[in-house]
Order: structure tokens, then sequence, then C-alpha cells
């Protein structure tokens, strides 16, 4: 399954400062990361660290301040917003910790987004979006507004807006961190199922149990990449 | 190959406008309440501009029908009253005669008819009924030149003025003021003091202000000046009907020079009378309806403005309030073009929407005052009349101040950061 030798990201001494008053804060310090197509790697690291600046970056919502990085063959350092918005719709589906769905939208309608500035018509979209929620099982809550579901199944939702557009690479900043133990293993168990079928995936956690899902490991602690290992099939998703 | 499918898959402009709209619909449901008090300037504004020019505009068609109906080869003359500050000097000093009305007629080849008229308010009675009414002594020629027609029995003829017969045709109005029987011809009515024949019934005119058409009796001039006297007969407006509309300029000229000579005026003296011709009617209520359009489009500007003031501020605060949501619509994929037109859109239909009920309430306004003035001041007060116009111009207006108001919310929102959108609490 990870056979595949397809670079998907390269990124080289990633620089990311933040203007503080009269100084200057750094939160990434020279981060260089290189992830195949099908990978799944967790980064681990202390809050603060800068796990969720270095998941913006390779997310295409940010820029660095210096560095190159290059995304499925685009060298998004380069970009203007706009460009970055097109390859954030096309090759990227977002999984955050508090979810971000809108809450007047209903479950259907939050899946289709994506899709609406991939201007794909109102009918197709609404096919693609029941697609998704049947894949997760959540077809009969297609109608339901997010303040009509439990966190886990609005995760679950957050998930299908993910995958709807079919990304390159799903990001997912601390997906458990507002779901109890029981609804984690569940999106875990999801998140590892995903990336079975070939999605590349990068999770962001401070927490080591839920990183111990992921065959390869990038440690950082003060804006720097500390370690990058591969841990193997992983225990918690292959064994249990 | 999935981007290929994709590519097919475009639907375009007005299919990305029609998704905006949506959005913005449900925006603008989602609080309704809000929306509404934020487009209140607007409906406000709308409303009172429709309000008023429907009135204005239902007067103004009316006494366009009125003198329209004069036609082109016709002009009326009267005392020119303007002469004196004081009307009331005016009709003491001023006069306008049979005479003079003979005199134009012999006079002046290019006329082919003239009517004397005189005027006058007077009560009357059938049976136990009373009322009031004009009376408009005049001749036979009155009948052709204002092409009267009748409804049953006749018009004045030669007979009846030369003879002072005590005969009278009347308006339409005057069978149910006088509750006159069906077969109301031969039927003896009071006018004043004298009792008159009814000889025809002149057919429904309809629409005229304050006054009706319809609400008058004719009588013979000799008859009217028997019974009102030399002082009302001194006071004649003539009706003179021309052969030819077409040299009108010139046989209002001879028609001055003859009556200049019959009033004995020297030369340099102003005219002691004034004619009026369609034209020239028409023209002075055209300038007089493009002077209140002009005031009217002022003040829709102004109150626009500050209904847009309004409007802008409500789409800074949703733009705050929704900060979250412009994250999350930037985070999968919105350009700050699809945020600057979702935002923009939201306010365009936010004011137009306001527009709309503007112009309904504005509606409903006009048609109740009119409702007042009939049962106040007068029974057959014009019923208002919204033109084309006026819909296109408060609703176009009224998008435009959306648009306008809407610009710099709409660009703040397309600004944000998705980082900074997203972690904004
Ligand atoms: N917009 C910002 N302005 C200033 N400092 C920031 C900004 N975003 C993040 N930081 C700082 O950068 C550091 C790393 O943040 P973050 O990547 O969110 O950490 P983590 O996700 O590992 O907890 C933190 O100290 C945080 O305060
Ligand atoms: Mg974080």
């Amino acid at each position: 399954m990870t056979a595949s030798g397809d670079t998907l990201i390269e990124a080289r001494d990633l620089v990311k400062d933040y203007p503080m008053g009269e100084s200057v804060y750094h939160a990434l310090r020279g981060v260089s990361l290189t992830v195949r197509r099908g990978e799944f790697i967790a980064i681990m690291g202390p809050s603060g660290s800068g796990k969720s600046t270095l998941l913006h970056l390779i997310g295409c919502l940010d820029t660095p301040t210096s560095g190159e990085y290059v995304l499925a063959g685009s060298p998004v350092h380069t970009l203007a917003p706009d460009q970055l918005a097109e390859l954030r719709n096309k090759e990227i589906g977002f999984v955050f910790q508090t979810f971000f769905l809108l809450p007047r939208a209903n479950a259907a309608e939050n899946v289709e987004l994506p899709l609406i500035y991939a201007k794909i018509p109102p009918a197709q979209r609404h096919h693609m979006a029941m697609e998704a929620l049947e894949f997760l099982g959540l077809q009969t809550h297609a109608a339901h507004r997010p303040n009509q579901l439990s966190g886990g199944q609005r995760q679950q939702i957050a998930i299908a807006r993910a995958l709807v557009n079919k990304p390159s690479l799903i990001l997912a900043d601390e997906p458990t961190g507002n779901l109890d133990s029981k609804t984690s293993e569940n999106i875990m168990g999801l998140l590892v199922r995903l990336n079975q079928m070939g999605n590349t995936l990068i999770l962001v956690t401070h927490e080591p149990d839920i990183a111990a899902y992921a065959p390869r490991q990038v440690r950082i602690r003060d804006g720097l990449i500390v370690s990058d290992e591969l841990v193997g099939a992983s225990g918690k998703g292959g064994g249990s | 190959m999935s981007a290929a499918t994709r590519k097919e898959q475009l639907y375009g402009f007005w299919g990305s406008v029609a998704e905006l709209f949506r959005i913005a619909l449900r925006a603008i449901m989602g609080s309704k309440m809000r929306s509404f008090l934020t487009t209140l300037g607007i409906i406000i504004g709308v409303l009172a501009v429709v309000a008023v020019v429907s009135i204005l505009q239902g007067v103004f068609q009316s006494f366009l029908g009125q003198f329209e109906a004069l036609g082109a080869n016709t002009l009326f003359i009267r005392p020119n009253y303007e002469m004196f500050s004081d009307r009331r000097e005016g009709v003491r000093r001023l006069k306008l005669t049979y005479d003079d009305a003979q005199a134009v007629a012999q006079q002046v080849p290019d006329v082919r008819a003239i009517a004397p008229m005189l005027f006058r308010s007077d009560s009357i009675a059938f049976r136990s009924r009373h009322d009031t009414t004009t009376i408009v002594g005049t001749t036979e020629a009155y009948g052709p030149i204002s092409d009267v027609n009748m409804e049953t029995g006749r018009f004045l003829g030669p007979m009846d003025v030369d003879s002072r017969r005590k005969v009278c045709v009347i308006g339409h109005d005057i069978l149910d003021k006088l509750a006159l029987p069906d077969q109301c011809l031969g039927t003896e009515i009071q006018i004043g003091r004298d009792t008159y024949t009814v000889i025809g019934v002149v057919e429904k005119l309809g629409g005229a202000f304050g006054e009706s058409d319809d609400d008058r009796i004719y009588v013979p001039l000799t008859t009217a000046i028997q019974q009102y006297g030399n002082d009302a007969a001194n006071q004649l407006i003539l009706l003179v009907q021309v052969r030819d509309a077409a040299h009108m300029d010139s046989a209002v000229e001879r028609i001055s020079n003859v009556l200049r000579r019959q009033h004995g005026l020297k030369f340099g003296q102003t005219d002691d009378f004034r004619t009026f011709t369609q034209e020239e009617v028409l023209k002075q209520i055209k300038t007089f309806t493009n002077v209140s359009t002009l005031i009217v489009v002022a003040i829709v500007g102004i109150t626009l403005v500050v209904g847009g003031i309004g409007i802008m501020n409500i789409m800074l605060v949703s733009v705050t309030e929704r900060t979250r949501e412009i994250g999350i619509r930037m985070a999968v994929g919105a350009k700050r073009i699809h945020v600057l037109y979702q935002f923009l859109i939201e306010s365009v239909t936010l004011s137009t929407l306001g527009g709309v009920i503007g112009l309904g309430a504005g509606w409903g306004v006009s048609l109740l005052t009119v409702w007042i003035l009939r049962k106040t001041v007068s029974p057959t007060f014009p019923a208002a009349y919204v033109p084309l116009w006026v819909i296109l111009l408060s609703l176009g207006f009224a998008a435009l101040t959306g648009a306008v108001f809407g610009v710099y919310p709409a660009v703040k929102a397309s600004r944000l950061d998705p980082i900074e959108a997203l972690r904004y609490e």
C-alpha cells in the first residue's frame, strides 16, 4: 500500500516568524520534511511547539517567512492568496479540533461546501455529498444541523467534508481533542481506514496514544524537528 | 482525470451568482427582525417616494387627460387675472364678453367656432334632493368643439340660446346627485330659483380631478346671463376652435389683435386676457412634472444614503460576527472574490428587498391617502398612479445603495487572513 515512491510534499527549511511588538517570535526555525503519497504521519510535540503552524503551512492556509514548499508539484511559497485557495480546494481536506462546521447549514450542506468553490453544479454536488455521508453511515443525518449532532458525528461530518473533493492530502489538527476516548477510537479507526484506502494523512497531536496509530512519527519541539522515525505498522491500528 | 471531468462540470458565472444569492437569502432570513431593521431606512425612503409620487402622478395624469381631450386645434381665453396682485380687483375690472366672442368669430377667418362659457356654482334640486354643482352657460357651439357625446337626448341647440329657453343638459354625476328617474328627459329640476327641463344627458367622462366634468349642468348662455346678471356675463371664458392646428400660432396672434382692439388697448399695454393652447398647457404641466420628479429623485437619493449607512453598519457587524464562517469558507477553497461577492450580494439583496417592501408599503399608503382624500376633500380625487419608472427608479436606487455601501464590508471580509479568521472567537 505504501509502495508508491511518488513525492507529494517537499518542504525545505521552513521558517515562520510572528512579529511580537518590538521583537519577533520564531514559531518554526527551519523545518524540512518529505512526504510520499499514501503515507500516514503523526506530528507530535508539546503545546506551543509549532505543530499547528507547520500544519497550516502544509495546508496552504499560510505561507512561510522563508523556505521552500512544493505540494504536488506546485511551489506553494511563491503563490498568491487566490492560488492558495484553489490549491486548498483541489488538494487538501482539513479536519480541525473544533470541527469548524457552519452552524446554519445542515450536514449535507456542510459537506457540499468545498464543491461550491470547485464550481460543481448543485445536483451533482448534493449527490457527491450524500455519497461521502453514506460512506460514513451518516446519510440519515444529512438534514441535521451541527447542533443536533453529537461531537463524534460532527467530526465525522467534518471528515466527510474533507473527503468529498477527493483531495491528495488530508490534514487533521488534534481531531480527537474535543472527543471522549471511545469516540476518539472511532474517529482514529476511520482515519486509519482512509489511509488504507490510499489517502495521504498528516495528523497533529500531543497525545502519544493517538500518535501511535501512525507508522511514521515526527517529533517537533520549539519550532524544530527533533526526530522523524518509522515505527512500522502501528500497534493500535493493526493490532487491536 | 478527475480534473477533466470537473472542468466539464463548471456551471458558469450565473450559476455562482445564484449560489451566492441563495447563501445571502439564508443569512437574511436567518435573522429576519434584524434584516428588517437594517433595511428600515431604505424601506421608509422608498415608501415616502412611492406614496408622494403616485398621488402626484395620479393628479398629473387626470390633468393631462383633461387637456389632451381639449384637442390640438382648440384654445381657451380668459381674463388676465394675473395683472392684478388681488384677484378680486381683476374680477371687478376685467371683462371678456359675448361681444368679444362675436368679434373674434367674425374677424378671424382661422376660427371655425367659438363657445363662450359662463361658470357659476349654484344649488340644484329635484323633489326632496338638494345639492350644488357647476353651471356652465354656453352656446350650441360648445358641443362640437368639446366633442360632447350624448348618452340620451340632445345637446343645446341655437333655438335654445336664441329664445333663452329654460332647458339644461346634465353631466352624468347629476343623475345620482339628484336621484333622477331612468327616463329623465323632460324632467324638471331646480337650478337656483328657476326651473329647467332636462333635454339631454352627457356620456360619462370620468377621470377628471377635483371637480369632475361629469358634475356639471349646461344651460343656454342667454338664459344663464338672465339668471346670473351682467357681472357674470362680463367674466366669460372663450373656448375657440381653429380650422387648422398647424396655424395655431398665427390664429392666436390674430385673435389677440381683435381682442386688444375690442378692449381699446394701446400699443405697449399688456393684454388684459390670456390665451391657453393645449400645447402650452401640456408643456407647463410637463415642466412642473419634471421639476417635481427631480425633487423627488433628490429626496430618494438623500434617504437612501441614510439607509445605506445603516446597511453598511450592519454588514460590518455581520462580517465581524461571521469571521469564523469566512475562515471556514476560505479553508475549503473560497477565493477572495467569492467572499467579496457573497457579502456584496447579501447587501444588495437586503437593500433590494427593502426597496420591494417600501414599494408595497408606499403603494398601500397612497391608496389609503386617496381613500381618505375622497372621503374628506373631494369624492372624485384621482386614483393614485405608479408609473413604471418610479418602480424601476426606487428598486434601482435601493440596489445601488446596497452595492455602494456593501463594498467596504465585503472588501473587508475578503481581505481576512484564513488562519486569523478561523482563530477568531
Ligand atoms: N498569529 C500568531 N501570532 C503570534 N504568535 C503566534 C501566532 N500563531 C501562533 N503563534 C505562536 O507560535 C507558537 C506555536 O503555535 P502553534 O503552532 O499553534 O503550537 P501548537 O499547535 O504546537 O500548540 C505558539 O507559541 C503560539 O503562541
Ligand atoms: Mg495546535
